[in-house]
């Protein structure tokens, strides 16, 4: 009897928590097609209005298969943006990142690390993934490449400023940005070799 | 017979009337070629190369409210109680009346420059138009191109003149500033106009500063770098640019669509 009891109790508390944002209707923005889609979400944990996850845009992974930044959800996400050919910021942060990775010691799996290219033209999928392995990258880190278009949209909600110069290099920010379980950006740090003190207490608070 | 032939015109009428809203009652407004240029830009380094900037059409004038509400209208996700905060700030479209109705009150400003609308709403208008909105080197190249028909010759003064002034109560409509050697309308001194690449880096290279180079821009005693250092308007416009965020709407900010030029 204790037992159904406590499932009964389970099952409520599930429903209290999913009654604020079982049913939404959601204005997605999708750089790809174009189009406003409006879609109702109906399932319990419906993506907050507000997650970055709302771009609905495919990516294409280092091993070259589609990605959605919804499927990012249930862990908390490390986001950086780089472009791999890159001579000095982009391996520090991308460092900086690894660096936040190993402290993080035995709960780096519960966490996602993303990378994601601005250089939509040089940035293949086949690019990324070497510089995965050049950066000793493991299988916790997903490197991402977009069009123009998305990866745009990506840094404007990230507020990540770039621009590309004549020779197809890049000028950006050096910015860390915590996404939490659900993709609201919960916390960001900007410049390279910062303390990563706060940024690493941040993502324990939001594993939980 | 006579009952189908009723039916059938009733059809074709029904279509009729629906593809008419479809299109709304605005015609297609005209886009000015601007031809293929190198573009400096205003803070470079001096090993930066300029860009090239291909040949593409501009809309003659900044979308106005009228032609917006056509958009809201067959986008009802865009409209003032639906759309996400995370595109559009709580002040999106705060002046009009409502959902699909710019106001009674306003009705001298149906044709003026949309104002208070995001980044997200801007690009979202031009992707439904078939168009995109124009990268910031298009912008510039387009909007520092002299005025045509009025008695200054350089920009720069024309737009410090612009800046000293108060703000209107109410914005003046599309094409009652000044008309600029390409044929685009009011590139200066009416509103300030949202780019694809608004969030762009004004630096060049790897940047070894832990935070980013605008320091150098606007902080470092003597703006260095700054290829015409007379150009303060310019200077105002890139540190506007940077204070943007892309949900951000704003009562001088609006936008006006471009399009490549396909060559065949």
């Amino acid at each position: 009897m204790k037992k159904y009891s406590a499932f009964f109790l389970a099952i409520a508390l599930f429903y209290s928590c999913k009654n604020g944002n079982n049913t939404s209707i959601n204005n997605t923005v999708s750089a790809d097609s174009g189009s406003t889609k409006q879609t109702i979400e109906k399932k319990a944990n419906a993506i907050s209005a507000q997650s970055i996850f709302m771009l609905a845009d495919t990516f294409k992974t280092q091993h070259n298969n589609n990605f959605v930044l919804a499927s990012l959800e249930g862990k908390p996400t490390v986001v950086g943006m780089i472009f791999t050919n890159c001579g000095y910021a982009c391996p520090r942060l991308t460092s900086d990142m690894k660096n936040i990775a190993d402290r993080l010691k035995a709960n780096r799996g519960k966490v996602n690390f993303l990378l994601v290219s601005f250089d939509s033209e040089r940035d293949t999928p086949a690019q990324l993934q070497k510089f995965a392995k050049q950066m000793e990258l493991d299988s916790a880190w997903i490197l991402l490449h977009g069009s123009d278009e998305t990866v745009r949209t990506l840094s404007v909600l990230l507020n990540v400023q770039f621009e590309k110069d004549a020779e197809g290099n890049f000028s950006h920010s050096n910015l860390i940005t915590v996404l939490d379980k659900q993709g609201l950006l919960s916390f960001q740090k900007e410049g390279l070799e910062a303390d990563h003190a706060e940024t690493l207490a941040k993502i324990n608070e939001l594993m939980n | 017979m006579k009952i189908i032939s009723s039916i059938i015109f009733l059809f074709i009428s029904i279509a009729f009337v629906n593809a008419q809203s479809l299109r709304g009652n605005i015609p297609e407004k005209k886009m000015i070629k601007i031809p293929a240029s190198d573009f400096k830009t205003f803070y470079v380094s001096k090993t930066n190369k300029p860009i090239v900037v291909n040949a593409f059409s501009m809309d003659e004038y900044a979308v106005t409210n009228a032609e917006y509400l056509e958009f809201v209208k067959a986008n009802t996700v865009w409209s003032r109680s639906k759309v996400n905060r995370l595109f559009a700030d709580v002040n999106y479209l705060k002046y009009w009346e409502s959902d699909f109705d710019i106001g009674r009150s306003n009705k001298n400003i149906y044709n003026s420059p949309v104002v208070n609308v995001s980044w997200f709403a801007a690009r979202a208008y031009c992707k439904w138009k078939g168009k995109r909105l124009p990268t910031l080197a298009e912008w510039e190249v387009a909007g520092n191109a002299p005025p045509k028909n009025i008695a200054y010759t350089s920009v720069t003064d024309y737009i410090m003149k612009w800046y000293e002034k108060p703000p209107l109560p109410v914005l003046p409509n599309v094409k009652s500033t000044y008309q600029n050697i390409y044929g685009l309308y009011d590139m200066n001194g009416l509103v300030w106009e949202w780019t694809f690449d608004f969030n762009s880096f004004i630096s060049t290279g790897d940047s070894r500063n832990t935070t980013n180079d605008n320091t150098n821009l606007f902080c470092a005693g003597a703006s260095i770098n700054v290829t015409n250092r007379e150009d303060y308007a310019a200077f105002l416009r890139y540190g506007f640019r940077g204070s943007l965020k892309g949900n951000y709407c704003i009562n001088s900010l609006g936008f006006r669509c471009a399009k490549n030029i396909n060559i065949k």
